[in-house]
């Protein structure tokens, strides 16, 4: 018969206490949203298309943008305060 | 937004950064090589998705997520003896790096814990991505499954708390599709306390403690910072040097101040650098002059895919005794080659094409103004971002180790208790 022994799990727990970070919108139309361009290809046209369907289609007022000069560094504190002050969503990207 | 293959990064991210109700939309992977016309369906698509996320109350398994973190005492559980029988368990559970792991058994912990002063549960540090609490006890844990010798954990603490420094940038280094590899440079007297090998194949197999804290700080990135291959650590191939990658410097047969004397750090100081490397590239030449090995590594710097050259990066140029001793009787400091190699290295930004001339057109803009294709980009915005550190043992070898993105290497000292030093090693 195999014997066992005691040994520590290794993986450390997460300890961030969870935030409500959701406030749903009741509408789209008449809302302002901000775009965080993470600079990735593609990404740029990607948020031009959508500022215009969101526009057209859902009565969006104004988008708002901000790209970032790295995929892989995050949008200044400074221009991320400016950004939330000025909008009522902001959106940004994360992959390839 | 997250791109498919993303899914698991961002679900994790989520949940890491205290937001787990946060929408997201998905959208086709790969993106960026995706024509206009794909483009404008995709927003169509995305747009609708988007309205009703933005409208939609947070569902209810967000609400249950919002529980209590747990306590930072790691736990104990039963395992197999027979230490195969043990490392299939782990090795399931994807509790290692795909080697053979230690049993981290109380005993075994609780030695290793007599090498600090610092209580076994307080939290050295937060390790991205998925945010986990660094204890010193999770820190011992990792280095007794790496094979570490008890006395390394002040390393392994250092170590945790640099990686961790803001201007580190690990949260890029962990996640990123890049090869981003942390390498471990020691400096001080416990580099020789701890014979970490600084001369011939420092960087290779064959020496206990530049594999076994290479290892544990892999295992610490892995088992505390949740970065899984494939899950939140999305590098496309990664690198061997992912596995282990640690070595100290070789004072004795450099003619200039070590790294930490160069950061300030007092000649006896004991002190751990840690570096986000993408690689290792040999740079093989027997020369005369000085002139002719600088030319040969300033033109080895240069490729056009480089991060250093899109961002303005930090990268470290590894020199062999040999190469820094003949720079040496040509009379250079450590900051005239720097400055020799940053002049010389750099490149035409037009060898960038197609997106990486984006890239890099819009990565230095702020600090170069509107390049062109005929522009000269150096490969950091100054010549002190590049760093020079002297190891390995005879021959013509040095090698340059580029950087990943944004992340700045970090020097700390370590703190070794008074019982700790001296004939114990």
């Amino acid at each position: 018969m195999s014997s066992n022994l005691l040994v520590y799990e290794p993986v450390a727990p997460c300890l961030t206490q969870p935030q409500q970070s959701r406030h749903p919108l009741d509408r789209l139309a008449g809302k302002t949203i901000g775009f965080i361009d993470n600079s990735k290809p593609n990404f740029n046209h990607l948020v031009e298309d959508l500022s215009r369907v969101l526009m057209e289609k859902h009565g969006v007022t104004a988008v708002i943008k901000q790209r970032k000069r790295s995929a892989s560094q995050g949008l200044s504190e400074a221009a991320m305060d400016e950004l939330v002050a000025q909008t009522d969503a902001v959106i940004t990207g994360s992959g390839d | 937004m997250v791109s498919q293959s993303f899914i698991g990064l961002g679900r994790a991210q989520q949940k890491a950064l205290g937001s787990p109700d946060l929408p997201m939309v998905l959208i086709p992977h790969p993106f960026g090589t995706r024509s206009r016309e794909e483009l404008k369906a995709i927003a169509a698509q995305c747009a609708d998705d988007i309205a009703r996320l933005l409208c939609e109350a947070a569902p209810a398994a967000a609400e249950a997520a919002r529980i209590a973190p747990a306590a930072p005492r790691a736990k104990l559980i039963e395992a197999p003896a027979d230490l195969a029988a043990f490392n299939k368990l782990f090795i399931d559970k994807r509790w290692g790096d795909g080697l053979i792991l230690a049993p981290p058994t109380q005993d075994a912990v609780q030695r290793m814990l007599r090498f600090t002063d610092r209580a076994p549960d307080e939290v050295v540090a937060t390790i991205a991505p998925g945010m986990g609490a660094a204890t010193v006890e999770y820190i011992a844990i990792q280095g007794v499954m790496a094979g570490c010798h008890p006395e390394y954990l002040p390393v392994l603490i250092a170590a945790a708390e640099a990686v961790a420094t803001p201007r580190f940038h690990l949260q890029a280094i962990q996640s990123t599709t890049n090869p981003s590899a942390v390498w471990l440079i020691v400096n001080g007297p416990i580099a020789t306390w701890l014979a970490v090998n600084s001369g011939a194949g420092c960087l290779g197999p064959g020496t206990w403690a530049n594999a076994a804290l290479g290892r544990a700080l892999r295992l610490i990135l892995l088992n505390i910072g949740g970065a899984l291959p494939g899950e939140m650590d999305k590098a496309t191939q990664g690198q061997p040097a992912k596995f282990a990658f640690c070595c100290a410097e070789n004072v004795d047969a450099s003619p200039w101040e070590p790294l930490h004397v160069e950061r300030g750090f007092s000649a006896d100081a004991n002190t751990v650098t840690v570096v986000g490397a993408l690689g290792t590239w040999s740079m093989n030449m027997t020369a005369r002059r000085g002139e002719e090995v600088l030319a040969m590594i300033a033109d080895t710097m240069q490729y056009p895919a480089s991060s250093d050259y899109m961002y303005g990066g930090a990268p470290f140029i590894l020199l062999s005794p040999q190469h820094a001793n003949l720079f040496h009787r040509e009379g250079w400091s450590k900051a005239e080659v720097k400055r020799r190699l940053w002049e010389a290295s750099k490149i035409r930004a037009g060898r960038s094409r197609g997106s990486e001339f984006e890239r890099m057109a819009n990565g230095r803009r702020a600090e170069l103004g509107e390049i062109g294709v005929d522009s000269m980009v150096p490969i950091s915005v100054k010549a002190e971002d590049i760093s020079i550190v002297v190891a390995g043992g005879p021959g013509s070898h040095s090698v340059f180790v580029p950087v990943s993105a944004h992340t700045r290497s970090v020097t700390r000292e370590i703190t070794v208790t008074e019982s700790a030093t001296g004939n114990n090693f």
